[in-house]
């Protein structure tokens, strides 16, 4: 008797997928060994690629990078299923819902920086609130989000910038 | 030219989010930032059960603490220490307090006074891994 085998088909999708996750991994792990004056602020690079994937292979793609980043990234870590793990994987949430709403918008209107700037706003805000549901549910926990909001806005421009000059880039390469 | 170069890279939607942003963090620094007038406070010692009470109602409070009793007033929102038998009396020249979330102590007498806008019935003050 042979075996029945499940031939799993590899297709270019996928492959854009696994690629894109492990550089978005790779920048999520130089990332975290960068030291941060208050929790929760950091650049976000590794969300570029969430947000260069978006623009140029779709939301499906992108929401599939940003989550298997931040599951393997935790799991490089060690932090699966911590509190890190699950503030992480709320901003990834977050972001790419608001990310989906605003790039589906009816006229595209928003550029790479408008989008980025979208995305880390979301993504600090969704992680201030788990803090106050999860594990610090005192009020004094939202007199941070001033400052966090103005380095997301900061962090989210410069993002944006970033990925209209890698965009670009790209472009230029492909038409040499 | 650079400069212009980045202006390019903003659509007009681009520009008007980063100025709805930078217009709601520079109100949330006010919203978040403002203290307010405190109307509860808690006063803690080891030699008692935690008191809250009214900081609109005029009163004189004698706290046990661990080196004595020490005295407590309470007048139109505000509480100051008035006695203490503590060395320093540190408590008692920190004056009146009247700010939401601001914190006054006794510490040799082991008393603790915390002014809150609002009772609260949070069930933990904090989770720590």
């Amino acid at each position: 008797m042979t075996t029945a085998l499940t031939k799993i088909s590899i297709g270019h999708q996928d492959k854009l997928v696994a690629g894109f996750a492990a550089l978005a991994i790779t920048i999520h792990l130089l990332e975290s060994t960068l030291p941060s004056p208050i929790p929760g602020i950091k650049p976000g690079l590794a969300n570029l690629v969430t947000l260069y994937v978006l623009i140029r292979h779709g939301w499906v793609l992108a929401a599939n990078v940003s989550l298997i980043r931040v599951i393997a990234a935790s799991l490089l870590l060690g932090s699966f299923l911590s509190p890190t793990f699950a503030m992480s994987l709320a901003g990834a949430i977050a972001s790419l819902t608001v990310l989906g709403l605003a790039w589906h918008c009816p006229g595209k209107p928003f550029g790479p920086i408008g989008l980025s700037i979208l995305a880390s706003m979301a993504h600090i805000s969704a992680q201030v609130i788990t803090a106050y549901l999860l594990f610090i549910p005192h009020s004094s926990l939202f007199a941070l989000l001033p400052i966090l909001l103005t380095t997301a806005l900061i962090s989210g421009t410069f993002g944006g910038i970033l990925v209209c000059k890698i965009l670009q880039r790209i472009d230029n390469l492909k038409n040499t | 030219m650079r400069g212009i170069g980045i202006a390019s890279l903003f659509t007009t939607a681009d520009k008007i989010l980063f100025l709805f942003s930078f217009t709601l963090i520079t109100a949330s620094f006010f919203y978040f930032w403002q203290s307010s007038p405190a109307s509860y406070a808690v006063i803690k010692s080891e030699q008692q059960d935690a008191l809250t009470i009214n900081l609109n109602e005029p009163q004189l409070l004698h706290i046990q603490g661990m080196l004595g009793v020490s005295t407590l007033e309470v007048k139109q929102g505000q509480i100051r220490f008035v006695t203490s038998p503590c060395r320093n009396k540190i408590c008692i020249q920190s004056g009146w307090h009247h700010h939401g979330g601001a914190v006054s102590a006794c510490l040799p007498n082991r008393i603790s006074v915390q002014l809150a806008s609002h009772v609260s019935n949070a069930r933990y003050d904090a989770i720590i891994f």
